[in-house]
């Protein structure tokens, strides 16, 4: 599902965020993506959705070859497959939860008949079946996150990325965002989480793969955070 | 339509966001397009007096007093051989001061003090090709005198060749001048609306940068993101541009209108020639949104 072959990424001073990296994740596989900060975790997550393109290697999602991706086409069609969670949950505080969940729908091109029958299924699927109407701020940390990940699957994507997803979150909210990407993950969804939540990762016993540096320096199934 | 709704509900409240900056951009659109329409009306009325001129134009080969008949045939012969002359008609004394008094009938003290007898008797030409006017004076002999500058014609009973090539080129003067001035004006007004609404656009998307960033992440095409920008600047300049065919329609009203039936033979611009034009200030309005949407949106959103 997921291949990074020999892939390095330097910024322009000098600053080299990956360096020589090779990572298979097959389909249906829970990921978790380890290391300090600057280790290259949320630099390898925005490689997969071609926000950023590496400076050496290739980078392979659901087959295709991200480099040969027109920015006109390929690009918001690869974007389609992948939903992206992050720390900060990117919700839009003007719309309602429905509205927001809706939006990634709608500026898709799905007509109104799919975004009204999807929406609240997902919603209630994550748990906030009865928090449509309601505006984020109204929220705890927790159901936000639920929100946005809401949003990622609504148009049930093949992978789903998430960058430190329970950062902004205390340990019992963090565990119930763990069983609902458990439950994603379950579906058949390719899930590829970054973080540094020991206790999380520890308690998975899903596959590991450490970042330090740049380079792979450990990838071990059913592992634990160190 | 999910789609058409989806445009219609994201320009709107584009537009509203972004008021006073909308408003700004309109405006200057609007006043770019009312002086481009302007350079264009003030072209067709000068070109409608021109047509009427040259429609009718005749040169006039002024006699000397008193016409022999056996001269005045000669000349007409003369003149006919032309290849530039279609007709040649003769004007004796008479009908030149009845044409004089009509002329000026609403200056009565200028006909009170004209001696009947100093208008004199002409033959009036019609050209095929009113480009050829100096086939006539020449075929008259006529030539400015180095010494006195004035013109001479060696033709015998000829005075004076009088041509309306001076007016013409005094009219079309005028034209260029006038329409050159207005539509350089024009041209930094819209410069200026480019410019505008460009900003409004970079502003609109500026305010909206958390939404684009999530429209890309769910993979909205670009054009996706685009259009109801796009939209938004259109309705911008087409606003201006409605207004500004408005603006040209009443100031034909209130200025034109007034001289109608004023000044004797002076065609004047109708109605139909503002609708004529108001395709123009339409297309000018869609390039402006367009231009404005290319340099607006330019570096913003790159995927």
């Amino acid at each position: 599902m997921i291949s990074l072959q020999h892939v390095s990424k330097a910024y322009p001073k000098g600053v080299v965020a990956l360096d020589d990296v090779s990572i298979e994740i097959e389909k249906g596989e829970f990921v978790f993506l380890v290391g300090p900060s600057g280790s290259g975790k949320s630099t390898s997550l925005r490689l997969l959705t071609r926000e950023e393109e590496p400076t050496g290697g290739e980078v392979y999602v659901a087959g295709k070859n991200l480099e040969r991706l027109s920015s006109w086409g390929g690009v918001p069609k690869l974007r389609r497959n992948i939903g992206s969670v992050f720390q900060d949950f990117k919700l839009l505080q003007d719309k309602t939860v429905f509205e927001n969940v809706a939006f990634a729908l709608e500026v898709i091109g799905k007509p109104k008949h799919v975004t009204d029958s999807r929406v609240p299924e997902i919603l209630d699927y994550v748990g906030l079946g009865d928090k449509l109407n309601n505006y984020p701020d109204e929220l705890s940390g927790g159901e936000q996150q639920r929100v946005s990940i809401a949003r990622a699957c609504v148009n049930r994507p093949l992978v789903l990325l998430a960058d430190e997803p329970t950062g902004n979150l205390d340990p019992n909210t963090s565990v119930d965002i763990m069983r609902l990407l458990d439950k994603v993950n379950k579906i058949g969804t390719t899930v590829v989480m970054a973080t540094h939540d020991q206790a999380i990762v520890d308690a998975m016993r899903k596959r590991v793969i450490e970042l330090d540096k740049g380079k792979v320096v450990r990838d071990q199934s059913r592992g634990v955070y160190s | 339509m999910p789609r058409i709704e989806y445009y219609f509900r994201e320009t709107a409240s584009g537009l509203r966001r972004n008021g006073i900056v909308a408003f700004a951009a309109m405006s200057t659109a609007f006043i770019a397009l009312f002086l481009f329409g302007l350079a264009l009306l003030i072209g067709r009325q000068l070109s409608l007096v021109i047509d009427a001129y040259t429609r009718n134009v005749e040169v006039a080969i002024y006699l000397t007093d008193p016409v022999k008949e056996d001269v005045r045939v000669n000349l007409e012969q003369t003149l006919l051989e032309l290849p530039a002359v279609a007709e040649v008609e003769y004007e004796n004394k008479q009908q030149a001061y009845e044409r004089f008094r009509d002329l000026y009938r609403n200056q009565p003290t200028i006909v009170e003090n004209t001696d009947p007898d100093a208008i004199p008797a002409s033959l009036r030409v019609k050209l095929n090709d009113t480009a050829q006017y100096d086939q006539v004076a020449a075929a008259m002999g006529c030539a400015p005198n180095l010494e006195t500058g004035q013109v001479e014609c060696t033709q015998p009973g000829v005075r004076e060749v009088r041509d309306y090539s001076d007016l013409l080129d005094r009219l079309s003067t005028i034209n260029r001048v006038l329409s050159r001035g207005i539509l350089f004006i024009a041209i930094l007004m819209l410069a200026s609306a480019v410019a505008l609404v460009a900003n409004t656009l970079r502003m609109g998307m500026f305010a909206r940068r958390r939404e684009i960033g999530i429209m890309r992440l769910v993979g909205a095409t670009n054009w996706r993101i685009r259009t109801p920008f796009l939209i938004e600047g259109l309705v911008e300049t087409l606003i201006g541009g409605g207004l500004a065919i408005v603006f040209l329609f009443l100031m034909k009203v209130a200025f034109v209108d007034r001289l109608r039936g004023q000044i004797a033979f002076l065609p004047l611009i109708r109605n139909s020639d503002v609708i004529a034009i108001a395709p123009w200030i339409a297309i000018v309005a869609v390039l402006i949104a367009l231009i404005a949407g290319l340099i607006g949106m330019r570096r913003f959103l790159d995927v």
